[in-house]
């Protein structure tokens, strides 16, 4: 089921891609060149004024262009080579010392376009859209030969795979990891972890087969009092068949964190006996209190108006202890437009004097404080309340899993390591199904698609507040974040492809690509916060006010000239935790040395003249 | 015991029923049985105690203690210097009135209430429920008599520096270098220059290499210029003659100054306003050449009008408070909705850009083109001293020790005669004369340390106290407008106010750190960023994120210089030439290079880039404050692994005979507030206590005014709504 196990040997791993590369075309490097590192960005540089590219295996060079100019919103036109591979679009300036690139994924564009007529000339202009907050331009002669295509007709067959029928690069990349990332979660164990009372809880296998709820995991974790036959009914009341099922449990108030869709209780009031018995007994099993909190992500007009579409929310005579809380998040399309106006401000340029207003305009920190907020209130009554908690929005996939993930980093440690926030993400994003493919559109050229949002992105901004407002508590640092997000797009690993866990094994994504987390589990030092104290059971109260939060200028504005990626404090810790090992390593060789000498010194006092040369320990 | 104890015993603050006074401080009323206001929400938390007002602060006497802070020797946890009062309030809420009390005013009404805003933008209330209401009015008129001295012998700095000082100068030395920390300076064996000799400018022409500069003497005993120091710096083709007859065309005789070379030997010069039009020119020419000819190049000077290009005092205290209705008077869910926007109309941050941006332009005239440059402002006694020592600040290594900086502002600020008096208004006479400039300065450098925290030997802690010592008249270096009043009394010794211990707060230990790497062998080792054998990245991430969008590589600034890539070809005209000056083009060169925190620093000036400088804005404001978080976790991790560096130098030190017995030593003479506990390997936890308000408390320091009695339902609009009751009950001490 998973693709070829782990290798343990680095050279194993050197050799079985060597070979590969042997076979493939002329334009490639040697890998061995490719991962030789260090001094990676100037061997790159080095190659490619060699007019190599630095390619991965099984990345093939499609088409390339000379005489395209890029046209830099910093610094003008440059001119260059465009090569074109099935991964990647790589920009080299030819006319120009020093060295100037461009290298994205083609993964990361959302719209290839031909941007008005040709010049008499015979120039083209080409914008290229991106998810990750740039727009590229480039300005290129059409071929003479109308029968040839342009680099950019072919950028956009491999730009959009998924539109023209081919598969995702994700399914060709067969770089071997020392460590496979597929195997980084297993439901089971992670219950076991939390510590999951078998008296009051139980995992379900009625969607073992996917039958219950198609987008859900196939483990589901339900109070023990409540049988399968009643899931069942459940998930007919339930949208998209999504029942509440428990996310994570308290070790000690064993309050838990339970999430699902809205309850399709519709205009006239629909109620569900097995719905309402299901949440009395997740009540239940919490015996510190006698009630429970649903919080119901939407804005409450926004939970009213499911009603028509026979949506809606639990209402209190149904649901006789528990109360309802909504937290006035907003729906996917208004996040998607709030991102869209943040780009529009940050980039290329920003505007100096009207900066904060700008910022305060396109609403987007004001969504991250809302999403914060109400994970606050989560973990709050969670932790402090000692009470069980309920969270939905319509679906249960977008809101929901930003809400619950949240509060789970700030109630439980363990998702503040990397290997837990891999199994965070694992869970509550990837089994639960949030609907990666959608939001994201992997391959897809319909960038118009109404389904697409940035939900995920504002996830992780939300964890990048956190790791601002607590530097010591997290044990991943900025760049891990920043991975994840690149990778989002790429399509080089398949940990973001699909919908949902049933999809991803029907295309049998775990055996056909990579695991984001092979790459990053197989080089952790690159990704650990040197700050990082682990203090276990400590909850995180992150102060939500805007004045604490901060647009997160290393992601959203790295791609102006004037940003400069640093992490200064971090560089600097690691130069001292060398110091201090190079000292201990010192004065333990010493320790060592005064230890024998006093050994033998205490033999022969008598001792050989060459000893007082050494005062240490002598003048006792 | 060190003299400095002797003299100051440290203030306790427990059990004492009388107020710790300083020498010559004398209790002028006081009134008992008041509460002290805790908690905007509720009274339960109220102190009691007693109200005291003496010459030199407003005392609260109670037997309880708040959470743990920063103690201040002179001052006590509830304690306020007069001189940071800025408006005393008085309230009767029965019979709904309020008063603004001055000196010697009257009060018609007997106050329930007093509400102290302070410049450092505390807001502090004491109710007088229990109070007689004739002492409570005593007391409250007390504080506003007191805290409106009718003339500056009454400011109490004056009696106490006289008191300290007088007939002992001798000694002030001894002290200061015996309080220096731990032993090791960090500044070399030396301590902050303070500019009030010729020897010490004779010291900073050599340490600049500034070799066409002479001391000029003409100033001695003020009889040139009341407002210029004793001693300063001209290029050595004017003879004193010259600068005498030059003296009466200069606003109120201030010749021009040298503030500084740069090592290229360009000169940075302030220069104020030559009064007379007619001589204007003549005068300005030869001042000009005389500059041009000090140049090894023989540059041409370049001058830069501040009056022109800078907000000016009025628009900077305009700004400061506005922020400061922002950061604690509004209430905080209101403000909280706008943030942003008000922020931005307070127009502080853009302010703080503007003076960096132009001391770029300085730098980079100095760095890239290598020419003098005159800083003229009108009385050259305001913005030309925060401009002068950020330029330096950027360029000078040296400025960014502790006691580089404290020389700096020493040469910039207190020798160039900054009306320190005036500009804080101690007097509360002219409120047009008030103004912010040494706290926006230090805004501007806390950006530039925010940018680049490992430049500095100091924190931001050090910088917050520092702009709170405006308020403490102790400390007389903020006290005069010129150095003839200050004439011996300015010392930098912190000692006076804070105990060793809380004195390592100031002590950077990613700075301390690097002179423990560096010093070492005597070698200077870096620490390259070690990487393990496999890395993936290399080519899955491509380019640098930097230069995958249009910057350049790293190895390229030498080409660039001369590169004609830029021109634009023919058929592109539709794309907007980008017009880059030469300054944007220095400035994207530095920072298309690795920087060197011993070398340039250049802030990054996009508006994005610089934040509010929160420890010394919000520190006061309970919603604001990140209870076990902040910047503060991560500066007590680095503070504990400096700390066992430090610990094993010793230890190697007496392995290699130095001797001594260094580990019962090395816990008095940690550098480090937060030590390093006996076993290295397992770092500890952060303190409970620790906030991102540390080592300052909101607690009892802010209770805006309206809040209290108004209805639940208000509060329950601000920001703690979304924690339960349960942990608003835990977080309260």
């Amino acid at each position: 089921m998973e693709k070829s196990g782990s290798v343990d040997s680095v050279e194993s791993l050197c050799s079985s891609t060597t070979t590969r590369s042997d076979r493939s075309s002329g334009t490639r490097v040697s890998d061995t060149e490719l991962r030789s590192k260090g001094r990676a960005i100037e061997k790159v540089y080095k190659d490619t004024s060699k007019g190599e590219l630095p390619l991965l295996p099984e990345e093939l060079v499609q088409d390339s262009a000379k005489d395209v100019t890029y046209i830099c919103p910093f610094i003008g036109p440059v001119r260059g080579s465009l090569t074109v591979t099935n991964y990647r679009l790589f920009f080299r300036c030819t006319d120009r010392e020093p060295v100037f690139g461009l290298d994205l994924p083609l993964g990361v564009l959302s719209r290839v376009e031909k941007i008005g007529a040709a010049t008499s000339r015979g120039d083209v202009s080409y914008g290229l859209a991106c998810k990750d907050m740039r727009n590229l331009r480039f300005v290129h002669k059409e071929p003479e030969d109308s029968l040839k295509k342009s680099v950019f007709e072919v950028l956009m067959k491999f730009a959009f795979p998924v539109s023209n029928n081919m598969s995702l690069f994700a399914f060709e990349y067969k770089q071997v990891f020392p460590e496979n990332g597929w195997r980084v979660y297993d439901p089971l164990a992670e219950y076991k972890r939390q510590g999951l009372p078998k008296e009051s809880w139980r995992i379900s296998k009625v969607n073992d087969r996917y039958e219950l709820c198609d987008s859900y995991p196939a483990a589901l974790v339900v109070p023990v009092t409540i049988t399968d036959e009643e899931l069942r009914r459940v998930s007919s009341f339930r949208a998209k068949g999504r029942i509440p099922v428990l996310s994570w449990i308290h070790p000690e108030s064993q309050a838990a964190v339970v999430r699902a869709s809205q309850p399709m209780v519709g205009q006239n009031g629909r109620r569900c006996k097995e719905d309402e018995k299901l949440l009395q007994a997740i009540m239940d099993a919490n015996a510190q209190s006698h009630k429970m909190f649903i919080f119901d992500a939407r804005p409450s007009v926004n939970a009213a108006a499911n009603k028509m579409k026979g949506g809606g929310y639990e209402s209190e005579d149904a649901y006789q202890n528990a109360e309802l809380v909504f937290l006035d998040i907003h729906n996917i399309h208004v996040m998607r437009e709030s991102l869209r106006k943040l780009k529009e401000v940050v980039y290329p340029n920003i505007e100096d004097s009207h900066w904060l207003s700008n910022l305060e305009s396109t609403h987007w920190l004001e969504h991250i404080k809302l999403i914060l907020a109400g994970s606050l209130r989560i973990a709050d009554k969670v932790e402090s309340g000692k009470t069980s908690v309920v969270v939905h929005c319509s679906d249960g996939w977008d809101r929901t899993p930003q809400l619950t993930s949240l509060a789970l980093i700030m109630l439980d440690s363990h998702y503040r390591t990397i290997r837990g926030f891999q199994i965070l993400l694992e869970k509550e994003w990837l089994s639960f199904g949030h609907r990666f493919q959608q939001r994201v559109g992997h391959g897809d050229k319909n960038h118009t698609d109404a389904d697409r949002s940035p939900i995920f992105l504002q996830f992780i901004d939300c964890v990048w507040q956190m790791t601002r407002q607590f530097p010591a508590a997290f044990e991943f640092n900025e760049y891990f974040l920043l991975t994840i997000l690149d990778h989002l797009y790429s399509c080089l690993f398949g940990t973001f492809l699909c919908n949902s866990e049933q999809q991803r094994l029907k295309e049998e994504v775990p055996k056909h690509t990579v695991s984001l987390w092979s790459f990053v589990n197989s080089q952790l030092e690159e990704f650990v916060n040197p700050l990082y104290v682990h203090y276990a059971s400590h909850v995180l109260f992150p102060t939500v006010g805007i004045r604490h939060l901060q647009l997160w200028v290393t992601y959203y504005i790295r791609w102006n000239p004037r940003m400069r990626p640093q992490e200064p404090v971090h560089q600097r810790y690691k130069e001292l935790l060398a110091k201090r090992a190079e000292l201990q390593k010192r004065v333990e060789e010493l320790q060592r040395e005064a230890a024998n000498r006093t050994a033998s010194s205490t033999s022969e006092r008598a001792g050989s003249p060459t000893r007082s040369i050494t005062p240490v320990q002598t003048f006792v | 015991p060190t003299p400095g104890q002797t003299a100051l015993p440290t203030y306790h603050g427990d059990l004492s029923p009388h107020p710790y006074l300083s020498p010559r401080e004398i209790v002028v009323n006081e009134a008992n049985f008041v509460r002290k206001c805790i908690s905007a929400e509720s009274c339960q938390d109220d102190l009691w105690g007693k109200l005291v007002c003496t010459n030199f602060k407003v005392s609260f006497i109670t037997h309880n203690s708040l959470p743990r802070q920063c103690t201040h020797r002179l001052l006590g946890e509830h304690d306020i210097p007069l001189a940071c009062v800025e408006q005393v309030v008085t309230v009767n809420d029965v019979k709904g009135k309020q008063k603004i009390l001055g000196s010697n005013q009257k009060l018609k009404f007997n106050p329930t209430e007093l509400i102290l805003y302070c410049k450092d933008f505390r807001i502090i209330r004491f109710r007088f429920d229990e109070a007689g209401p004739e002492s409570a009015k005593k007391v409250c008129l007390a504080i506003a008599h007191y805290s409106h001295p009718a003339d500056p012998q009454l400011l109490f700095g004056f009696e106490y520096v006289g008191k300290r000082y007088h007939g002992s100068t001798a000694c002030t030395r001894v002290v200061c270098s015996g309080e220096r920390m731990n032993g090791i300076d960090p500044g070399g064996g030396m301590q902050t220059t303070l500019f009030d000799c010729s020897s010490d400018w004779d010291r900073e022409i050599k340490r600049t290499g500034a070799s066409e500069w002479r001391v000029c003497t003409i100033n001695q005993g003020y009889f040139i210029s009341p407002s210029l120091p004793e001693f300063f710096v001209v290029p050595v083709s004017l003879a004193d003659q010259d600068l005498k007859q030059y003296a009466c065309f200069f606003y109120s005789q201030r010749i021009p100054l040298w503030c500084w070379n740069h090592s290229s030997g360009s000169a940075l010069v302030r220069m104020s306003n030559i009064s007379d039009p007619q001589q204007q020119r003549k005068v300005e020419q030869r001042i000009s050449s005389a500059i041009t000819k000090s140049h090894p190049l023989r540059s041409d000077v370049f001058k830069s009008d501040l009056d022109k290009n800078l907000p000016n005092i009025q628009d900077i205290q305009a700004a400061l408070l506005k922020l400061r209705q922002i950061c604690v008077i509004d209430p905080f869910e209101e403000s909280e909705e706008k943030w942003l926007s008000s922020l931005e109309s307070s127009r502080w941050m853009e302010y703080v850009r503007t003076f960096l941006r132009h001391a770029v332009e300085v730098v980079y005239m100095l760095e890239s083109r290598n020419v003098p440059v005159i800083l003229l402002e009108k009385e050259d006694r305001d913005l030309s001293c925060v401009i002068s020592c950020l330029v330096q600040l950027m360029c000078d290594p040296h400025c960014r020790s502790l006691h580089g900086f404290q020389g700096l502002i020493q040469k910039e600020w207190v020798m160039a005669g900054h009306r320190f008096l005036d500009r804080c208004n101690h007097l509360k006479k002219n409120d047009k004369e008030e103004s912010p400039v040494f706290l926006l300065f230090l805004d501007c450098v806390w950006q530039l340390w925010n940018q680049y925290p490992a430049a500095f030997e100091f924190t931001e802690v050090y910088l917050t106290v520092l702009g709170d010592s405006m308020w403490v008249p102790i400390f007389s270096t903020f006290l005069f407008n010129c150095p003839r009043q200050r004439a011996e009394n300015s010392r930098w010794d912190w000692s006076q106010q804070f105990s060793l211990k809380d004195q390592t707060l100031f002590n950077n230990p990613l700075y301390v750190g690097k002179i423990a790497t560096c010093v070492q062998n005597g070698t200077v080792k870096t620490f390259t960023h070690r990487r393990s054998k496999k890395n993936y990245s290399s080519t899955l991430r491509g380019l640098p994120s930097a230069l995958r969008n249009g910057s350049l590589g790293p190895n390229d600034t030498l080409a660039r210089r001369n590169s004609l890539v830029l021109r634009l070809r023919s058929d592109l005209s539709q794309v907007r030439e980008q017009q880059e000056t030469p300054s944007e083009r220095f400035i994207r060169d530095f920072f298309s290079r690795p920087v060197d925190l011993q070398g340039l620093l250049l802030p990054q000036l996009l508006p994005s880039h610089l934040s509010v400088w929160k420890l010394y804005f919000l520190r006061w404001v309970p919603e604001a404050q990140i209870p076990q978080g902040g910047p503060i976790t991560a500066f007590h991790k680095l503070s504990v692994l400096t700390d066992e560096i430090d610990m094993l130098q010793n230890q190697l030190r007496q392995y290699k005979g130095a001797g001594g017995t260094p580990n019962n030593l090395h816990a008095e003479h940690s550098k480090m507030y937060f030590k390093a506990t006996s076993t290295p390997h397992q770092p500890p936890a952060p303190p409970e206590y620790l906030s991102s308000s540390f080592p300052f408390s909101p607690v009892g320091n802010l209770c805006r005014p309206g809040i209290l009695g108004s209805p639940l339902s208000k509060f329950l609009n601000g920001a703690k709504i979304w924690l339960s009751t349960e942990t608003l009950a835990n977080e309260t001490i």
